[in-house]
């Protein structure tokens, strides 16, 4: 994994990355579930109440990920 | 063929209906099949599904099977061993708490040793299944204490087996110590066996398992499960943990995730049956006899919880709200109480243990999600000296980053421009660094001496930050890892 991303492991659950966006309090976490559902976790206050917390599946969570990659996406 | 369609039909929707509706108050499920078990059984008014429970044995049976061979087949056995020896610390230090606290308990009550053992294992360990659904909803995953739950519940899980193979023994009425103790050696040793192929055995067994077709893979080992749970019964060693230790053996081969796929239905269903099962069992003229020893137990679970909890924050530098989380999150009774009821009943103990358990599971699974989703009013009361005397913690924050030991910042800010010891000593530095717990300034790694380092292996103060201008970085020792600026600042 690249710089400002750390793993952890959930035990049972899935493993947690922590992505640090290095701006002020943004922070994202994303724990992938053995299950392959994801529960993406976005903080934009300091402290340790979620601003907004969604589960995805992972077909979802593909769709998303290509569009946050810039991959080239039709329909 | 005679056979109550319509009684199982109904026992079954119902269970499944109560259940949705605790669901939407954020109830865990498992005490709702029970509860479904107790209003369509026999021995409550109204409408009686089954007049003779035991018609439903060989189903729930199957339902115990297929619960534990799927908790094996998921047990996550490399994240738990390279999850390090603090958290072995931390799951003996609750599994000795809570299951000596019920030991104790279960003596106090005078209704026999074998029922004291039983009531130990119900009260000391915790609902794996309910923890995980409470830290999902609680929106929780990305709290610093999480990982350390999620470790406690599962080596619990772990424990469980080695529990069973202790209980069984000890409940199948050894008439002298010799044989109890020779059947506790069976016992074990069957154990060991069981480890040794899933440790060395695996790849023939995944052989025989592995076909390219999903119905074969599914009948097949739904017959191999159930054949290891009977002989495992046969030997004196419970239905349990035959069916545990198996899915241990499957999950190391290479149908592991097929296997999860297909068993995943069959245990939702058959183990609704189970807990259904249990619930129609018991006798709700009973439960007025039990209510005081019920509502000591909780008190008494609530408070060897809440320090185990404790303990586990001190072993893990976590703060007040990590402390309260810990103690308070792992405070769900379900499933392993009510198989442990059932191999008593099974044994013929006590006929108060039934519904002791039943209603004792009932009320935690009300009380949990309520305590658990109040934990900060906890962690306004834990007094710091409890987690360590010379940290002052910021008590209602609890870290989302990687780094545990954020609150134990204690100073931010320095005038200091040398590292004292170099100087000292005449030597030069290349970089400063500022201990953030004590606030000492030292040189850095690049130097020649590097007296930060030094510190910390001194003192075991766990993070320092860069005094470099416009560096603006702080590194945690102990996680290995930078970190961001504390949620919920210390700064003083």
């Amino acid at each position: 994994m690249g710089k400002g991303v750390r793993i952890q492991e959930l035990p049972g659950l899935g493993t947690r990355y922590d992505v640090d966006l290095h701006s002020g309090s943004d922070r994202v976490s994303i724990v992938v579930g053995r299950d392959g559902k994801r529960h993406l976790y976005v903080f934009t206050t300091a402290g340790d109440e979620p601003t907004a917390v969604i589960e995805l599946t992972e077909e979802q969570a593909r769709k998303i990920g290509a569009v946050l990659a810039g991959t080239f996406f039709v329909d | 063929m005679h056979a109550n369609l319509i009684g199982l039909g109904a026992l079954i929707l119902v269970a499944g209906l109560l259940a949705r509706l605790g669901r939407r108050m954020g109830l865990p499920t498992v005490p709702f099949f029970m509860l479904a078990g107790i209003l369509l059984g026999p021995s409550t008014a109204g409408p009686v599904a089954f007049e003779h429970p035991e018609d439903l044995d060989i189903l729930a049976l199957f339902g115990l099977v297929v619960l534990l061979f799927h908790l094996g087949l998921e047990f996550p056995v490399e994240q738990v061993l390279g999850s390090g020896k603090r958290l072995f610390w931390a799951a003996g230090a609750y599994i000795g708490i809570n299951i000596g606290a019920g030991l104790g308990f279960g003596f106090a009550l005078g209704w026999g040793a074998k029922e004291a053992f039983v009531i130990a294992g119900a009260v000391g360990i915790s609902s794996s299944a309910i923890a995980t659904k409470l830290l999902i909803e609680m929106r929780r995953l990305a709290n610093a204490e999480t990982p350390v739950i999620l470790g406690i519940i599962v080596i619990e899980d772990l424990f469980l087996a080695f529990y069973l193979a202790l209980l069984s023994p000890i409940l199948s009425g050894a008439t002298s110590a010799g044989e109890l103790i020779l059947r506790i050696g069976i016992s074990f040793g069957y154990l060991a066996v069981l480890f040794a192929v899933a440790r060395w055995g695996a790849k023939w067994i995944g052989r025989a398992l592995d076909t390219r077709e999903d119905e074969l893979v599914a009948i097949i080992m739904v017959g191999l499960v159930v054949l290891i749970a009977g002989i495992s019964a046969e030997i004196g060693v419970s239905d349990a943990i035959g069916a545990l230790m198996i899915g241990l053996v499957v999950a190391r081969t290479s149908i592991r995730e097929r296997a999860e796929r297909i068993i995943v239905p069959l245990r939702d269903v058959f183990a609704a049956i189970f807990f259904v099962a249990f619930g129609t069992s018991i006798d709700v003229g009973e439960i007025g006899s039990v209510v005081v020893p019920v509502l000591i137990a909780v008190g008494i679970t609530v408070v060897t919880n809440v320090s185990a909890g404790l303990i586990t924050a001190r072993l893990f530098g976590l703060n007040q709200r990590g402390a309260a989380n810990v103690g308070l999150t792992v405070l769900g009774r379900g499933e392993f109480s009510l198989i442990l009821a059932t191999l008593a009943i099974g044994a013929g103990l006590d006929e108060r243990i039934g519904p002791f358990i039943a209603l004792y599971v009932l009320i935690l699974a009300v009380l949990a999600p309520i305590l658990a989703a109040n934990s900060k009013y906890l962690a306004r009361i834990i007094p710091d000296r409890l987690l360590h005397d010379r940290w002052r913690y910021v008590r209602e924050e609890t870290i989302s980053t990687a780094c545990t030991h954020l609150d134990r910042i204690q100073i931010t800010e320095t005038d200091e421009e040398e590292c004292a010891e170099c100087v000292e000593t005449g030597d030069t530095w290349v970089q400063l660094r500022m201990c953030l717990t004590c606030g000492l300034v030292a040189c850095c790694d690049d130097s020649k001496n590097k007296h930060s380092t030094a510190h910390y292996e001194d003192s075991r103060h766990p993070l320092i930050r860069s005094l470099q201008e416009g560096d603006g970085w702080q590194y945690c020792y102990e996680d290995q890892s930078l970190v961001r600026e504390p949620a919920g600042s210390a700064r003083s």
